[in-house]
């Protein structure tokens, strides 16, 4: 099995984009892995994308200091794109990660997507192992 | 003549503070009407879009779920994208405008079409709405065409990547799909080593540019990556995804071109017509609503050769160097053996 040495986390700011940030944080810290929190800048984040952006990673800021964990060690990659095309790059560099982890569902009622959300279409495309945290888990305890 | 089909989504299909919005139309309306064309301006109600046109560019599940979900009242789609009760019906009639608008032109054998409908659509995909797009109009009235023994040549404006477009086409021989967008920028796709899939290898034409582009760098991009291509493929027809978002005021990206840019443009991509009445332009973004009546105005006056007043063409922004890295990089896609997937996974 290919160790994990990175983690890349979906987060659009959700609630279950934060409970798989959450479970994600103690992961990395029990692998001893890094972590890179993945955002995809959709259409309208064009119009007010600096102010998003520091809101989404003040939140981060939180969950990080929350888990007891160095702020420093998570890095951030923003990329213009749709969340399941953004998050299925996430295995090639410059994230290079090992593993992907989402919530189940983020934003948005994702209409079009047979099995309901970006989760279970990147879990059909991808090519690295997926975690999808489930509604309401926080804990990988 | 012009051939207006519409106006779609006046008032449907709305929600509040959403920049793709009704008043979009009513702009483009203003535009046309600066134009006073009196008799040379025909308007054309299409009926909405039926099953049978829409699966030719849309899988049937997809319709049958965004149906549902209209109906049950509608929602955010996405972070960009919504839809209201009434928005089934509204894209449904945008395509339709669309057909319409290609039923007007072979009755008339001459005049340019607008279609003054939204929601836009370039960035519907087969399978799911995206970016503000629900149903994928140009793409519809190109597989009508298409579907007839006709030779498509869609010339893509929009200062986004008609992600959707590409995608739906991306291994149709009978369809040729040039974009010219901001790079980076959403949908982050359009990379110009995208070139079609194995059956229409060199269909998908991609110049991406870099903020601040202006005119003369969108007008090399076609001239010299774009137009072998096009004369190559021999169009039969000529659609176009006339975004305006392109526009240096537009508050949704940051290209820099102008309004007379617009006129510049469309009478290029109208010598790409193999005669009068086989081009039709369809409305995508724009969101900067004086920009956008203003554009509208330039670039029907200019395929009309009606009397307009336009701002100077824009010169002398950056980007020159990514059109050569760009025909660098498509020489290179075009030369490789393995087959080229489209980006992100999406197929």
């Amino acid at each position: 099995m290919t160790p994990i040495r990175t983690i890349a986390v979906g987060f659009d700011g959700s609630s279950d984009a934060q409970a798989a940030a959450r479970y994600a944080l103690e992961l990395a810290d029990q692998l001893g892995a890094d972590l890179v929190f993945v955002h995809a800048a959709g259409l309208l984040e064009h119009i007010d994308e600096p102010q998003v952006v520091l809101d989404l990673e003040e939140t981060v800021w939180v969950l990080t200091s929350e888990a007891g964990i160095d702020p420093g060690r998570a890095r951030w990659h923003v990329h213009d794109g749709d969340p399941c095309s953004v998050l299925l790059r996430a295995g090639d560099p410059p994230i290079s990660a090992d593993l992907i982890v989402v919530g189940s569902r983020g934003q948005g009622n994702h209409v079009g997507l047979p099995l309901g959300s970006t989760s279970h279409e990147l879990a059909e495309h991808t090519t690295i192992p997926i975690l999808i945290v489930p509604k309401g888990k926080t804990s990988n305890r | 003549m012009l051939i207006v089909s519409g106006p779609v989504g006046g008032s449907e299909h709305h929600r509040a503070g959403h920049p793709e919005r009704p008043t979009r139309i009513r702009a483009v309306m203003a535009g046309i009407d600066e134009l006073h064309l009196g008799t040379d301006l025909e308007t054309v109600h299409g009926e909405p879009a039926d099953r049978q046109q829409l699966t030719r560019v849309h899988s049937a599940s997809y319709l049958d779920e965004l149906t549902a979900f209209c109906k049950a009242g509608g929602g955010d789609i996405d972070p960009d994208t919504y839809a209201t009760e009434d928005s089934w019906l509204t894209a449904r009639s945008a395509a339709g405008a669309g057909l319409a608008a290609i039923d007007a032109l072979r009755q008339h054998h001459d005049g340019v079409a607008f279609v003054a409908a939204r929601p836009p659509g370039h960035h519907a995909l087969r399978d799911r709405a995206m970016g503000f797009c629900l149903l994928n109009t140009i793409a519809v009235a190109a597989a009508a065409l298409v579907s007839e023994g006709e030779r498509v040549l869609i010339v893509d404006w929009d200062v986004h990547h008609g992600n959707g477009t590409q995608e739906i086409f991306w291994d149709d021989p009978n369809v040729l799909y040039v974009s010219t967008h901001q790079w980076p920028l959403f949908p982050g796709s359009g990379t110009a080593g995208e070139i079609g899939g194995p059956h229409a290898r060199g269909h998908i034409v991609n110049v991406p540019l870099p903020p601040g582009a202006t005119g003369d760098v969108v007008r090399r991009a076609i001239d010299e990556v774009a137009f072998p291509v096009i004369d190559n493929f021999a169009p039969t027809w000529v659609l176009v995804s006339a975004g305006f978002d392109a526009h240096r005021a537009d508050p949704m990206a940051d290209l820099a071109l102008s309004n007379g840019d617009f006129a510049d443009l469309a009478r290029t991509v109208a010598g790409f017509a193999p005669r009068p009445g086989r081009l039709a332009l369809f409305l995508e973004g724009g969101y900067d609503l004086v920009a956008l009546q203003a554009s509208v105005t330039a670039t029907l006056g200019a395929l009309l050769g009606a009397p307009y007043e336009a701002e100077d063409t824009t010169a002398g922004g950056i980007g020159s160097e990514m059109v050569s890295q760009a025909k660098a990089e498509r020489a290179d896609a075009l030369g490789r053996t393995d087959l080229v997937m489209p980006p992100g996974g999406l197929l």
